[in-house]
């Protein structure tokens, strides 16, 4: 597309909202990373079966609520990730 | 030859029509040039008559020197806001002279008549004479052009007004043997102003002939009264965040005195006691006031030995992408050091804003569509050599982008930065001698799908899930030493 027509889409189109709303992103990375604090002593508490169905299954609960809170995390601190 | 790459990118349209001499006559050009430091600008008015009917396109002549000079070029009709389209006329590189089309918002009639106004901005037109001064010397510059306006077609009466910001010109160049244009004198001063006109009855004079017989450089040395900077180097880096609904823009300055160079060693104590008296001093820049965007927060500004605390900011709040309200923040700068003639000083700044100030969303398509400025504004000052370089989000596709003017060359890279597994699209973009005028923005749009967006907490949660298999495994293995 050329000048004037990126321009009249970008002036026409609503402005960008991201997925999760900044102003919660800090306390999104508050409770996601005390979850997942949590749930890392909760899984070394847990009995060590042949097939680690139960500690696999809360470790991944823990690894996906890490993943997100240290995302939100690093938005809070000032590196825009 | 394309376009001129600085002139800027208006609607293209394909031209049949050459540059007939009979189509038009220029009942009166007056070139009025307004000289600065680093960038002159220069108004040329073009008083047309159509010779023939349904006249539409007006062809203007630029030498090899001016064209080379030239960093922006507009043409509009007096009176008239809205810029006319230009482009460049099919076949026109040869014997030194460049010829611009300008289409004509409306075909003139027979005898009808219309002003055209060409703006251009020259850049690197001046030059410090005597090279060397120190301290207590004033500044002076030299500024070279050519003594006529070319053009296809034949002017009645053409003249050029060369304007000083002080009276104090130290001397000019007469032409000699004008006989052939004008019985008075060549050149007159009055004041700050130097006319080179009228000069009466010129033929046709785009084309080798006429500008090796007549065509000439002229020159006029004066004094300028303010700080000449150029910044040698430019490197701009736009980062685009939708986890952080962020837009860092950050840039890397070369700034330099283009004035003339310092002679002998710098007297602080002199430097002190022309601050002291408030001795207006040219041969130094102080410092810089620059306008940035609106609602930029955790503003950064940092050399080569750390961060500079010799700033002022005052920031403006945050607009909306669609509001008509053009606000600015106010940046004043002082360098680490005074940069004196010749002198060099390298920086950082580079500042935080909301995208939703500049970005938007298309649902239809799924594009985003963000709005990038190119460069700050530097006040009478030329950029060299810009870079800007765009980072998209982590897979980013269908990338699309369009510039204000040309640029000098674009390329695609990958940038990897925190989070990161595949690295982000960039966009890297360089243009050559920018001004305040080419302070505009360019847009560019792409596509990130749901998936692409979650890769950054996926990695980061592959990374947490390989510690808990480490720890899994760590339980189940006995290190004790057994007493039995």
């Amino acid at each position: 597309m050329d000048y004037t027509q990126l321009q009249s889409l970008y002036i026409a189109t609503p402005a960008f909202q991201p997925l999760v709303p900044v102003a919660l992103l800090p306390y999104l990375a508050f409770f996601l990373l005390l979850t997942t604090f949590t749930l890392g002593f909760y899984v070394s508490t847990l009995p060590k079966d042949t097939i680690p169905v139960r500690e696999t299954a809360v470790a991944t609960l823990a690894s996906v609520l890490g993943g997100f809170g240290v995302v939100a995390m690093f938005c809070t601190a000032g590196v825009y990730v | 030859m394309l376009l001129p790459r600085r002139v800027p990118l208006l609607s293209f349209i394909l031209l049949v029509v050459g540059a007939n001499a009979d189509s038009f006559e220029n009942t009166a050009i007056v070139r009025t040039v307004d000289l600065g430091g680093s960038v002159v600008q220069v108004a040329t008015t073009f008083a047309v008559k159509a010779l023939e009917a349904n006249a539409r396109v007006y062809t203007i002549a630029l030498g090899d020197a001016e064209m080379q000079k030239t960093s922006w070029l507009e043409a509009r009709v007096k009176g008239q806001a809205t810029p006319l389209a230009v482009t460049d006329h099919p076949g026109s590189t040869d014997n030194g002279v460049h010829l611009v089309d300008i289409i004509l918002p409306k075909p003139l009639a027979l005898n009808a008549t219309l002003n055209i106004i060409l703006d251009a901005i020259q850049t690197h037109a001046t030059f410090p004479w005597p090279e060397r001064a120190s301290q207590q010397e004033p500044q002076s510059l030299k500024y070279g052009s050519d003594l006529f306006v070319l053009s296809p077609y034949k002017t009645l009466v053409q003249r050029t007004k060369i304007k000083s910001p002080t009276p104090n010109i130290h001397g000019f160049s007469t032409p000699e043997k004008m006989e052939d244009f004008t019985f008075e004198e060549p050149v007159t001063k009055s004041g700050a102003t130097i006319t080179y006109g009228p000069y009466n009855n010129i033929v046709p004079s785009a084309n080798a002939a006429f500008v090796k017989k007549y065509q000439r450089p002229v020159q006029v040395h004066f004094e300028y009264d303010y700080p000449v900077g150029e910044v040698s180097k430019l490197l701009r880096t736009a980062e685009i965040s939708h986890w952080g609904a962020n837009l860092n823009i950050q840039d890397e300055i070369w700034l330099r005195n283009a004035g003339p160079e310092l002679k002998g060693h710098f007297s602080r104590l002199e430097h002190q006691t022309q601050a002291f008296y408030n001795r207006a001093a040219s041969h130094v820049i102080p410092g810089l006031t620059l306008h940035l965007p609106a609602g930029i927060r955790n503003t950064y500004y940092y050399d080569l030995v750390g961060n500079v605390s010799t700033s002022r900011l005052r920031t403006a709040p945050s607009v909306p992408k669609d509001s008509p309200n053009k606000q600015y923040s106010v940046l004043e700068l002082k360098p680490r050091y005074p940069i004196m003639g010749g002198w060099n000083y390298s920086f950082t700044l580079g500042w935080d804003a909301p995208l939703a100030d500049s970005a938007s969303w298309d649902k239809s398509t799924g594009k985003y569509i963000v709005e990038i400025p190119v460069l700050t504004p530097f006040p009478a000052t030329v950029v060299n050599d810009a870079e800007l370089k765009i980072i998209l989000p982590e897979g980013a596709t269908d990338v699309d982008f369009a510039t204000p003017f040309v640029a000098h060359s674009t390329s695609f890279s990958t940038h990897t930065t925190y989070l990161d597994t595949t690295g982000r699209p960039a966009i890297t973009l360089r243009f050559t001698d920018l001004t305040e005028k080419h302070a505009l923005p360019l847009y560019v749009s792409y596509k990130v799908p749901l998936s692409a967006h979650l890769k950054k907490p996926i990695a980061v949660a592959v990374a947490f899930f390989s510690v808990f298999v480490f720890g899994l495994a760590a339980r189940r293995i006995d290190l004790r030493i057994h007493q039995k």
